[in-house]
């Protein structure tokens, strides 16, 4: 750990170069335990950038957004550095919002970015934001349990595995869930999970005409599997289960195998939040075998705003919060398990972390096989996994989640599902093609 | 226009109507105002300024109450001010100044005139266009310059077309405008309940509202924030009472709405233009910004650069191209018209159609450009501010002057052709006004306010050295004839013509407006109800919003159809009738 004194000296020398501060970026960030960590250890980067002072604003997700989506684009400059998802990135960057991080310096090392992260946050071949940390999607076990019931989870399984697993563990453990999926609705929620497992059963939110797909065989597959492996193996009111929830199941031993973010991995690892954190396996998500797994991938990033003033400083800062000597610093102040992942592979060579991480191997290699840019086993006219980024996606899957959500509680058919959801699409594409004329 | 002096000297009844004041038999009750002032203040420039409201940061109680105050101000200075001048004078301001301040001030006058109404034309036509260019696959406009040429020729295009009409159709037009009112006020409430669902969802993830306080909660957390563009604390209650009441000031401090007034049996009737402010200024204004604010979620946009087309289109669907098309050519019609009766004014000797030509080619060059439309709430402040000074100038005359001894109408008296103390008062307040806007010291949309008090003090003064106090007892007597002959023709008037407004009361009729009323504005208002409360979720909503959207095209149809049936059916009846014409106020 640093010491503080020489912490203490630091930012003392920099304070003592305060007269001559010339440049205040304005950072816009969510609020979670990782920007704000960035937050409190950036005094280091301005005791090492003397010219440069900081002002932090840090909002929830959704205002965050529309404060950010309202600075970015009338070009006010509010914004200097802005936080934004790989969503966000492709489309911001089409439209010109973004300055290209084409000049970083080289000691960042743009060549150590996890190849599919920095294809999520580029636009055109041109990296437009810097990864601050990322995630996949994989498959979270019960050692325990898979034991017991003289199962052995394959490290690539198929959808029939889970399953089959699902079901043994179900019938031997009547207090535990088979399976744990999203059920709540919502395009961040339910949509991630089902779109990702659709893509691995060969089915795409749109064809290369922009024309939803819901009304295919594929979605159809998808969505019966997903219904009745949730309904015969899930826990009870599956529909109103989100990520939270689930993290909080299995900490408490109520799921037996649960596909969700990498990033859960940490939590169910860890003793002091987890009942289960020493009976935990990892395997990637599951396919169908037909090339494509239920992974996606998600990163929070650093843009800088083409309405900027302070572009060169805003580079400075961006290069030096997504670095590794950032994530050595983290590792030094608060342990490698919390060192922002995800985003470079440098750091699933440290065997430090690789110690501090059993699960950083399943995590890369499913970072690594998530490809935004080729997310379906069919051609699509679309970036983006879990998502499809457009405008209109959000409103849209929610939509779709919802029916989704009724057919896992019941109410409706997955038919009337399926066909509701592309009346829906249909609907919403319409409207966007009428007017994005872009 | 002719001289006014000479015009005088010719026989009563060979004058225009307009040079006289309103006869009795002529004026109107409040009943009539109400209706007037309710088809008044709703416009397409009320898409824009809601969103301006946004842009400025103005937080959601400063909007519930200051704009409630600002419009509480602007009825009481059309009650207080213009209707009681216009009703002691029963004269249009434009007849006023020409009769009591000569041809020069009359002359600079109508100039001001053009700029401003050239300004709104093109702000208009501009918004009609943002419509246009989505039907034609053009990219949203964000700069405020055209960032496509094609956009600039649809909006030179727009333009052109709304020249021609507005020379060869202005009637047609202004008829079609006078049953627009009804609709545009049931589709800015429609638009607005079908935008709240989905604006909520993208801050709550729930589409429904349980309660008001839920409703200021959202609208204060995503539209009327308190943070400005660029993100800084915005306007406070103070700007939003001042942008409110003078976003009307040319009209009542100003005096422009003498036109109207001077029809009023009652001064008191100048309160009945609240009932187009509580709507236009009030709930149009907050409907739009929430209608904008929901777009720009959906679009992916900022508030500040998402156009109205863009904004009616999801409110309303189809019928958003209708609503934009239509309130945009309205409002830009009439005041095309009256930018070329105010340039023909300014330059007499030039023919109608080269000057029409004229001002028609800087509308077309301005519509051009987007910062013109989204800049209408400051235009209209300071083109309050230019013509206040000449509504202080004729307070004066009315109202200070007889307490003073002075002669309100001391330049014709006097037998002078200009009357330079009023010219001189209006260069010194624009001065002083601008000068204040320079300096800032007060909100721009309170500078109206020294400078009227500055015009009647300085008017008073300069009029009393040149003249104003002294008697003229040939010229009055010759005054006192006219007016004595004045009043014997408005007497012989009064008996040619007839004084009752036939209704129509055929079964026809009232099936007519059943239809209309019924199918073209409830019918929206329902289904607009049904999306704003009947959409637990966002599948529900969507399901709600086509059918809303599907249903209103047809419901619009048939609401002109059968209004402009029931319009012409009205004029007939009117025609047909004995003793008429009967004169209509404000036409």
């Amino acid at each position: 750990m640093l010491s503080q004194t020489f912490r203490t000296v630091i930012v003392a020398l920099a304070l003592a170069n305060a007269a001559s501060a010339q440049t205040e970026l304005t950072i816009a960030t969510v609020s979670n335990p990782d920007m704000e960590r960035m937050q409190r250890l950036s005094d280091i980067f301005a005791a090492q950038n003397p010219g440069i002072e900081f002002n932090w604003v840090t909002l929830d997700e959704n205002t965050l957004r529309q404060q950010v989506t309202t600075d970015i684009a009338t070009g006010s400059g509010r914004f200097d550095i802005v936080t934004i998802g790989t969503y966000e990135v492709p489309i911001w960057a089409e439209r010109g919002w973004l300055s290209a991080l084409d000049g970083m310096p080289a000691e960042y090392d743009v060549d150590d970015l996890l190849p599919s992260i920095r294809n999520s946050l580029s636009y055109e071949g041109t990296l437009f934001a810097a990864p601050f940390y990322g995630e996949s999607a994989f498959t979270m076990y019960r050692t325990d349990l898979f034991e017991a019931a003289g199962l052995e989870m394959p490290d690539e399984p198929t959808w029939d595995f889970i399953r089959t697993a699902a079901s043994t563990i179900s019938k031997a453990n009547s207090d535990v869930s088979g399976i744990c999926l999203r059920g709540k609705p919502g395009w961040g929620e339910n949509v991630a999970l089902i779109t990702t497992m659709a893509n691995s059963y060969g089915a795409r939110w749109l064809d290369e005409d922009w024309q939803p797909q819901f009304d295919t065989e594929s979605w159809a597959s998808a969505v019966n599997d997903y219904v009745s492996l949730v309904r015969d193996f899930g826990p009870p009111d599956a529909a109103q289960h989100g990520y939270t929830d689930l993290l909080a199941l299995f900490q408490s031993g109520q799921c037996a195998i649960w596909i969700d973010a990498t990033v859960a991995a940490s939590s169910i690892t860890d003793p002091e939040t987890s009942d289960v954190a020493d009976r935990v396996g990892f395997a990637l998500a599951p396919d169908r075998g037909l090339g494509k797994r239920a992974n996606w991938l998600w990163a929070w990033s650093l843009g800088i705003s083409s309405g900027s003033e302070h572009q060169e400083e805003a580079r400075r800062f961006v290069a030096w919060a997504t670095s590794q000597a950032y994530t050595e610093i983290v590792a030094e102040e608060e342990g490698w398990l919390n060192a922002p992942p995800g985003t470079r592979a440098s750091l699933y060579r440290n065997p430090d972390y690789l110690a501090a991480a059993p699960f950083a191997d399943m995590v890369l290699a499913s970072i690594n096989a998530a490809d935004p840019a080729n997310p379906t086993v069919d051609v699509v006219p679309y970036t983006g996994i879990q998502y499809v980024a457009i405008p209109e996606f959000p409103s849209m899957a929610t939509a779709v989640g919802s029916q989704i959500a009724k057919a896992l509680s019941g109410d409706i058919s997955t038919g009337e599902a399926l066909e509701n959801a592309q009346w829906v699409s249909d609907k919403v594409m319409e409207r966007a093609r009428f007017l994005r004329a872009d | 226009m002719t001289h006014a002096t000479d015009a005088y000297q010719k026989p009563v009844s060979e004058m225009d109507d307009e040079l006289l004041p309103v006869p009795e038999h002529r004026l109107h009750g409040p009943g009539h105002f109400l209706g007037l002032y309710g088809a008044e203040h709703v416009a397409a420039t009320e898409f824009v300024i809601g969103a301006a409201f946004v842009a400025m940061g103005a937080s959601i109680y400063d909007i519930l109450w200051g704009l409630l105050i600002g419009n509480a101000l602007a009825a009481m200075s059309f009650w207080l001010i213009t209707a009681p001048i216009a009703v002691k004078t029963r004269l249009s301001l434009y007849t006023y100044i020409e009769y009591y301040m000569g041809d020069l001030v009359s002359r600079v006058y109508n100039g001001a005139n053009v700029l401003i109404f050239v300004a709104i034309s093109a702000a208009m036509i501009t918004v009609s266009a943002t419509a246009v260019r989505v039907l034609f696959e053009i990219p949203p406009q964000t700069y405020p310059y055209p960032t496509n040429f094609y956009f600039a020729i649809i909006a030179a295009s727009a333009s052109v077309i709304a020249v021609v009409v507005a020379y060869f159709g202005f009637n047609v037009v202004a008829e079609f405008a006078t049953i627009c009112t009804p609709w545009l006020m049931a589709m800015f409430t429609a638009g607005g309940m079908v935008l709240i669902p989905s604006l909520n969802e993208t801050l709550t993830g729930y589409t429904t509202l349980e309660s008001f306080a839920d409703f200021v909660n959202l609208a204060g957390t995503t539209v009327f924030t308190g943070i400005n563009a660029e993100g800084e604390p915005g306007i406070g209650m103070l700007e939003v009472i001042g942008f409110a009441w003078a976003a009307n000031t040319f009209a009542h401090f100003g005096l422009i709405d003498m036109a109207l007034l001077r029809y009023a049996r009652k001064s008191i009737y100048g309160l009945c233009t609240g009932t187009g402010m509580l709507f236009g200024h009030y709930v149009a204004w907050i409907s739009a910004a929430l209608m904008g604010a929901a777009t720009a979620s959906i679009m992916k946009l900022s508030i500040a650069v998402v156009s109205p087309g863009d904004v009616a289109y999801y409110a309303l669907g189809a019928t958003g191209f209708v609503i934009v098309i239509v309130a945009g050519w309205t409002t830009a019609n009439p005041n095309l018209y009256r930018a070329g009766l105010a340039a023909q004014a300014v330059f007499p000797d030039v023919p109608r159609q080269k000057i029409t030509l004229m001002v028609g080619a800087v509308v077309v060059v301005g519509s051009c450009f987007p910062f013109i439309y989204r800049s209408i709430l400051p235009i209209l402040a300071y083109a309050g501010l230019v013509l206040v000074p000449i509504g202080g100038i004729v307070f004066a005359e009315q109202h200070i002057f007889p307490r003073l001894g002075l002669k309100s109408n001391w330049r014709r008296l006097k037998g002078v052709k200009d009357n330079m103390p009023a010219l001189i008062t209006w260069a010194v307040c624009l001065v002083f006004g601008f000068g204040l806007n320079a300096i800032d010291i007060i909100p721009f949309v309170y500078l109206f306010l020294p400078t009227w008090a500055l015009s009647i003090i300085l008017y008073t003064i300069l009029a009393k050295q040149a003249g104003a106090g002294e008697c003229y007892p040939e010229a009055e007597r010759r005054e006192a004839d006219f007016n004595r002959r004045v009043a014997e023709y408005h007497a012989e008037l009064a008996r040619k013509e007839s004084h009752e407004h036939v209704k129509d009361r055929s079964a026809l009729t009232k099936v007519i407006r059943v239809i209309y009323i019924g199918v073209g504005l409830l019918v929206p208002l329902v289904l607009a109800w049904r999306v704003l409360f009947k959409s637990p979720d966002l599948y529900d909503y969507y399901v709600n919003r086509e059918m809303f959207y599907d249903v209103t095209i047809w419901c619009t149809l048939i609401y002109f159809v059968f209004a402009w049936w029931d319009l012409q059916r009205g004029k007939a009846v009117q025609r047909n009738a004995p003793g008429q014409p009967v004169a209509s106020a404000g036409n």
